[in-house]
């Protein structure tokens, strides 16, 4: 496990993830990801840590809130 | 404020392009009235940044609070926002302004920043505790997956405030990193590390939260099985556990003789 491109791919991974390197590098990875079971096991666990993230962070306000957001804006229109 | 509205108007009926006024003819006769307009594009955000603020504030009542003042900011900014750039961005730029100017001040408990021992020692602990063979991978990948989003929220609400804040502002947003950068107005640089570290805190936390609830993850292989269990000092375990983890090499050795 010298170098078979695990260490640059596991160096990128989140950038990888994020959308945040460039096509060419994208590609690179992605080439490695296909045949490396180790790489694309961590990135799997990535991938599943930004879908947990984002199931737990659903909300929804308070319906009073967006009454209260409403009024102060028109609030502050009539003044003027 | 007849000049404002006056100089509302001219950025904005020169930013909408002729096809989108043909698209949506309710823009030509919104157009002209700021507040619809800014009801119209900025309200439907409110579900988002209510997030975001609870997140922050972490308690209901401030973060209706600084959304509230957000927005009043925000409409009394509206002038200023260039019709055609990123709203979303912009608004998320006036929560956090708010936030890091008013409500960390008013918040008097200690700054929950970036403390340097308590990363250290909660660093430590996430690398132990995630997997480090292929098979224990899957393993920690299906526990993270079936957590309650309770036990991901008390996850997030235990790292420190500017990792949660881009891990929030990338993940469940879904900024680049540069306009993280903007948002929390830190070099990009910054904002990947804070980003790589969150994850990697939050990924051990919520091992440890699946390992506590009996959630099989073998990641200590045969080592960390028994120690974990049997021993209720979770510190001690810890750092015994991250001097053992050179066994992390073997389960890594024992991946190449997989069948």
């Amino acid at each position: 496990m010298t170098d078979c491109g695990c260490t640059k791919a596991k160096a990128e991974l989140e950038e990888f993830l994020h959308n945040e390197l460039e096509s060419h590098d994208a590609a690179d990875i992605r080439e490695h990801l296909a045949g490396c079971s180790d790489c694309s096991s961590e990135l799997h666990i990535g991938v599943v840590l930004t879908e947990a993230v984002q199931r737990a962070c659903k909300e929804i306000a308070p319906e009073q809130l967006r009454d209260q957001v409403l009024f102060s804006i028109r609030q502050i229109q009539s003044t003027h | 404020m007849a000049v404002a509205a006056s100089t509302l108007e001219r950025p904005r009926s020169r930013s909408v392009p002729a096809e989108r006024i043909v698209d949506l003819p309710v823009m030509t006769t919104v157009n002209t009235d700021p507040r619809a307009l800014f009801e119209e594009q900025a309200i439907p955000f409110l579900d988002q940044l209510y997030g975001a603020a609870l997140r922050m504030t972490r308690n209901p009542a401030d973060a209706q609070d600084l959304v509230q003042e957000t927005f009043v900011k925000a409409y009394a900014a509206f002038a200023q926002f260039e019709q055609g750039t990123n709203l979303k961005a912009w608004l998320y730029r006036i929560l956090t302004n708010t936030f890091i100017n008013v409500y960390r001040k008013k918040q008097r408990d200690p700054y929950q920043g970036t403390t340097s021992d308590l990363e250290d020692w909660q660093l430590g602990n996430a690398e132990s505790a995630t997997a480090t063979g292929t098979s224990s991978r899957s393993a920690e990948a299906e526990a993270i997956d079936h957590l309650p989003d309770s036990a991901v929220k008390d996850a997030l609400q235990s790292i420190p405030e500017d990792f949660r804040l881009a891990v929030y502002l990338a993940d469940v947003e879904g900024f680049s990193y540069q306009e993280i950068a903007d948002i929390m107005k830190t070099p990009v640089g910054t904002v990947m590390s804070r980003l790589h570290r969150g994850r990697r805190l939050l990924r051990g936390l919520l091992t440890e939260y699946a390992e506590g609830r009996g959630i099989p993850v073998p990641s200590k292989e045969s080592v960390g099985a028994a120690s974990t269990k049997t021993s209720t000092t979770a510190p001690a375990t810890r750092a015994r556990q991250k001097k053992t983890t050179p066994a992390g090499s073997t389960a890594a050795g024992s991946k190449g003789s997989t069948t």
